[in-house]
């Protein structure tokens, strides 16, 4: 491995000298070439349906967040998805052991960045791509718009998490008086809420964005408030030191906020190549060489994932946004200039 | 004889009120008892046949009638609860997978096939039939690998795989337990002391997860008979016990006077001792039967698409998470007919081998 990543440096160096877009070596045993070798990309799917990340349509086909993102990879890495991407269903418990038996490729699977599964288990993480975070619903019928509101009532919470204890100290650093009540059970929780006995209820957003479309006085009977009490940062996660198949999954996610920030979905990404707004946006989308190359992929790529799969904001909004049942404010998961924590990395 | 002849033939209603209402006490307890049941009939039919919704894609009309049962979920997704993620135009390729198993299943509880030649032949080309049907790659089907399998096929093709190889795994554990060889009969005896301790998910989990670790990649294979083969142990071990327990329940005699007839080793076994063994030891072998069907969902762990998983699949959507109910109720439908046929077919052998009576 050593002398290896030493001959990848100094290539890299040299490619940088010559300032020439010469092709990246890809290391041999690097799992990008084992997944192009193969023409599949084995992706994480679920054993059962999480909502919103990966469920099943009528026709026994996948969807939602995580499985869009794997659409969007195996897109990048093939030209289209269609006959390269295999979804595997993976319990919770299941995914480290078949990461790292090749079982599958990369996980995909909501998965929170934590110091030990980074540390202890062999993996490494992407840059995040989903931020869980944990918000308060309320009943619409309060005319709550943000936690403040809730003064002086009464919010539920499940017990002995650290979500507990981060709405406590919101509630004292803000001066609100409110009662936090604990549920030792999630259904009970559930009920509570539903029959009025919690004005708010905190828990992670996508599960009160799926919770609420099942309540017994209907999905808008509920807001979700857009504080961000505590949060959970979910990556993409591959084998340990395995630095061109990281490089991808970076520059994948980069590629999907960079069309969402430039306005390039999948409708106007012929017209955007035919006539690119800046040399950046040429380079992206393959008008130019490079962008692809450098990372031992076609220099299409990028183009090839918006004209299928679609940028960042399409995949969220059908997947939980506003054209998907979930209806969830994609909040905290917006691009920096919408009042989001995510950015694109710089195309030069 | 002559006697009864001269009472009158009791009527129906005679009968009622003998075993009913024979007593004030007793007429109260039936009709409360009956008020009740018949209570619970009436809101159970409402619930599930009157006020329900049956059409495809009646998803809105379910959530504005939520007094009836919304068994439009079942009808719009009802493959994916018998065939799991299997591509979808490929699913008759499934189901007549589904139905050759289950017709071999019914064919070897006839008689007929109970013979050394007959049954191993029909259960080898019932299972090749399957297995060409649900892999394809031959004969101009396309391949769809293991993984992709589910639903109901993948829950009788486990419950099957199993059986078929626990079974004779379960008859070589009992004898060899016998073993008048000490050392051979204690390591037996020690193997299924120690699968038996051992928890069934625990067992699946090694198998279809940590196992590859320790084996040569050509040993490895696809996970799903990785997971048959552990859970075959695990169903051996069991079933070792119970024809042991059959096994023991002979009076040492029949085995020496056999012996003393100059019968060898084989012949007393298959002729005297397991003949006998399997009609003692029938209840609790089809006890370990329906144990190991219903145990069959915990594959879910392991990312399989039971017909469990599948049904909670099915529901574990926006449009119909709020019909969960309604999943679990034709799940519980599925696995009765499934259990109630095969304890059905217990009794039948049962009456038929003559069990408790000789």
């Amino acid at each position: 491995m050593k002398p290896m990543a030493k001959i990848l440096l100094a290539s890299t160096i040299l490619t940088g000298l010559s300032a020439v877009g010469a092709q990246a070596e890809v290391a041999a045993n690097s799992r990008l070439k084992t997944v192009q070798d193969r023409g599949t990309l084995l992706c994480t799917g679920h054993n059962g349906s999480f909502l919103g990340f990966a469920e099943v349509d009528d026709k026994g086909v996948w969807k939602g967040l995580d499985v869009e993102l794997c659409k969007a990879l195996a897109t990048g890495l093939f030209g289209t998805y269609e006959g390269h991407l295999e979804i595997v269903p993976v319990s919770w418990a299941q995914r480290w052991p078949a990461l790292q038996s090749g079982d599958v490729d990369v996980i995909i699977k909501a998965s929170g960045w934590t110091q030990s599964r980074d540390t202890e288990l062999n993996l490494t993480y992407s840059m995040p791509y989903f931020i869980g975070a944990f918000q308060v619903m309320s009943h619409a019928s309060l005319g709550a718009e943000k936690v403040a509101d809730l003064d002086g009532g009464t919010i539920c919470v499940n017990a002995g998490t650290s979500v507990e204890r981060s709405i406590s100290n919101y509630a004292d650093a803000n001066g609100l008086d409110i009662e936090i009540l604990t549920y030792e059970n999630g259904d009970e929780i559930r009920n509570s809420y539903f029959e009025g006995r919690c004005d708010g209820w905190v828990e992670w957003a996508p599960a009160l964005a799926t919770g609420r479309v099942d309540a017994p006085d209907g999905a808008d009977a509920h807001v979700i408030l857009p504080e961000v009490i505590e949060l959970e940062a979910e990556g993409i996660i591959v084998p340990e030191g395995d630095a061109d198949w990281l490089d991808v999954q970076n520059w994948m996610l980069s590629s999907l906020w960079f069309a969402e920030l430039n306005g390039i979905t999948s409708a106007n990404v012929d017209e955007m190549k035919a006539n690119p707004e800046s040399p950046q946006i040429a380079t992206f989308l393959g008008a130019t060489p490079g962008y692809g190359t450098r990372l031992g992929l076609s220099d299409d790529w990028a183009y090839n994932m918006i004209k299928h799969v679609g940028n960042m904001d399409e995949i969220y909004s059908r997947s939980m946004g506003d054209t998907s049942p979930y209806k969830l404010a994609r909040g905290v998961n917006s691009l920096y200039t919408n009042g989001g924590v995510f950015y694109p990395l710089q195309i030069d | 004889m002559s006697h009864t002849k001269s009472l009158p033939k009791p009527t129906a209603l005679d009968r009622l009120k003998a075993r009913f209402f024979n007593t004030t006490l007793n007429s109260v307890v039936t009709l409360v008892l009956g008020a009740i049941t018949l209570w619970i009939l009436y809101n159970l039919a409402n619930w599930a046949l009157v006020h329900a919704v049956w059409g495809v894609d009646q998803g809105d009309a379910c959530r504005a009638n939520r007094d009836g049962a919304c068994w439009s979920i079942i009808s719009t997704r009802w493959r994916i609860v018998f065939f799991g993620l299997y591509p979808f135009e490929e699913q008759w390729r499934s189901g007549l997978a589904c139905a050759i198993m289950v017709v071999v299943a019914v064919l070897s509880c006839i008689p007929w096939f109970w013979s050394a030649r007959r049954l191993p032949f029909l259960w080898v080309a019932g299972f090749a039939a399957f297995y060409i049907l649900m892999r394809g790659g031959m004969f101009g089907l396309t391949e769809v690998v293991e993984r992709n399998w589910g639903g109901l096929a993948l829950t009788v093709f486990i419950f099957s795989a199993v059986c078929l190889i626990g079974m004779p795994l379960a008859i070589c554990f009992a004898l060899l337990r016998q073993s008048s060889l000490p050392w051979v009969a204690r390591t037996v005896g020690l193997i299924i002391d120690t699968v038996r301790s051992l928890p069934l998910l625990a067992i699946m989990f090694t198998f279809a997860i940590v196992l590859p670790f320790a084996l040569p990649s050509w040993a490895i294979g696809e996970s799903l008979y990785r997971v048959i083969i552990g859970y075959s142990l695990f169903f051996a071990a069991y079933q070792a016990e119970i024809i042991r327990g059959g096994m023991q329940s002979l009076p040492t005699g029949q085995e020496e006077a056999a012996k003393a007839l100059g019968l060898g080793y084989w012949h007393r076994i298959g002729y005297i001792i397991l003949p006998q063994a399997f009609r003692n030891a029938l209840p609790p072998t089809i006890n370990q039967f329906v144990i190991t069907f219903k145990e069959t969902t915990l594959v879910t762990i392991i990312g399989f698409f039971d017909v469990m998983t599948s049904g909670r699949t099915a529901s574990g959507t926006a449009e119909w998470s709020f019909a969960t109910l309604e999943m679990y109720v034709f799940l519980a439908l599925l696995f009765f007919v499934f259990v109630f046929s095969l304890s059905r077919y217990g009794a039948y052998l049962e009456r038929r081998l003559g069990v408790g009576t000789r």
